[in-house]
């Protein structure tokens, strides 16, 4: 999606939305075109897992198919629209999966080219502790800084003021440094214990 | 990671990292032409419902929305039939998100109005019941004596989720409203 024009971008998302709700097919396929890559990463950025986005990206379009009619332009833009749908799907499916934080599991698949270019380790555990951040701070911060988008588009989106935007990035970047820095002493010490020797009370008791 | 603590420009550019690397990640193709037969399927069912939602709509919408008025006292009504009635399990091939209220053959299942979805792979009991027309108050000149033989698709969970009428009763009643 070019970033180049973003108004220029969201009246043409606009008049596909309205076409959508007159009945126009192509409409409804074109908007699929520009924005399922936006929904897909915003669901991926979130749970970490392919196939949880595909199923996420899946429903939007499909409340895009019921719902177009209630877009507001004076609310936002189709894309911050779309991310709010997004957010809801997500959110409903994460709690249907018990999967909020604590019982994150590892994404499953074979590892194609898309995960070869999160596979650079220290983006990876990055994207791991965004996966396990309470949800509150884990949205905020996937919405601003993975899907760039602006404090008002974030707010719009969560449905809060800017200021708790604000805050909540800031509580989601401390919490985050905090588990990579745990992340990362435990992985050391897991390393040094291996590389020590035994001692002899261990081996035999 | 480095065993050092994370300072914030350290986890600012680690971020703009996982964003370009997201950027990278493509979704998988989608089948547009399932995409738009959905897309014909929804536009087929507003139709269909602006149509059932004409004023002077046909007998059969009067028959499908007294149904619906019926049924929505219908949990007391399905429980009792449940009990005394004869019960056939089977598997109901289901029109697809079909519309309520939708005029239809008087053969075909109309599905009740917040009722849970009907499902092909689920199995359903048809409860033939037997329906006072005095319930049908929407429906003119029928509140006199008198009652409508009618089925009843039952969910496993005691639900009721469908109904059909007799066509032959479906016809006295089309004449009496009349």
């Amino acid at each position: 999606m070019d970033q180049a024009d973003p108004g220029s971008n969201d009246r043409v998302d606009v008049r596909l939305l309205a076409e959508i709700v007159a009945g126009v097919e192509q409409s409804f396929v074109e908007l699929y075109r520009r924005r399922h890559n936006d929904v897909y990463r915003f669901a991926f950025a979130m749970a970490k897992s392919r196939s949880f986005a595909q199923d996420v990206t899946q429903e939007v379009f499909l409340n895009v198919l019921e719902n177009a009619s209630r877009f507001d332009s004076a609310k936002g833009t189709v894309r911050a629209w779309l991310f709010g749908c997004a957010r809801h799907v997500t959110l409903d499916r994460l709690r249907l999966e018990r999967r909020w934080t604590d019982d994150m599991p590892a994404d499953v698949g074979t590892l194609d080219s898309d995960e070869r270019l999160l596979a650079d380790q220290r983006v990876e555990r990055l994207h791991a502790a965004i996966a396990r951040l309470p949800v509150e701070y884990r949205e905020a911060l996937v919405l601003f800084e993975l899907q760039e988008l602006t404090y008002a588009e974030t707010a719009t989106v969560l449905d809060c003021p800017i200021g708790t935007v604000r805050s909540r990035l800031h509580r989601g970047r401390v919490l985050l440094a905090t588990m990579l820095d745990e992340n990362a002493q435990a992985a050391s010490e897991v390393k040094s214990s291996v590389g020590a020797p035994l001692h002899a009370r261990e081996v035999c008791s | 990671m480095s065993n050092t603590p994370h300072d914030a420009s350290r986890l600012q550019s680690d971020l703009e990292q996982l964003r370009t690397a997201l950027r990278a990640v493509e979704p998988p193709e989608v089948d547009e032409a399932a995409l738009r037969a959905r897309f014909r399927d929804l536009q087929q069912q507003r139709a269909q419902n602006a149509a059932a939602l004409r004023p002077g709509g046909s007998t059969h919408f009067h028959l499908a929305a007294a149904a619906a008025v019926v049924l929505a006292l219908g949990g007391i009504l399905a429980a009792v039939v449940l009990r005394g009635e004869r019960t056939e399990s089977v598997l109901v091939p289901v029109a697809a998100e079909a519309p309520l209220a939708v005029p239809a053959p008087v053969s075909a299942f109309q599905p009740l109005p917040n009722s849970p979805s009907l499902l092909p792979s689920s199995s359903y009991n048809v409860v033939r019941v037997r329906i006072p027309l005095s319930a049908f108050a929407v429906v003119p000149g029928t509140q006199q004596g008198g009652s409508i033989e009618a089925d009843l698709l039952v969910g496993e969970d005691g639900l009721a989720r469908a109904i059909r009428f007799n066509e032959a009763d479906a016809l006295l009643v089309s004449v009496a409203s009349q």
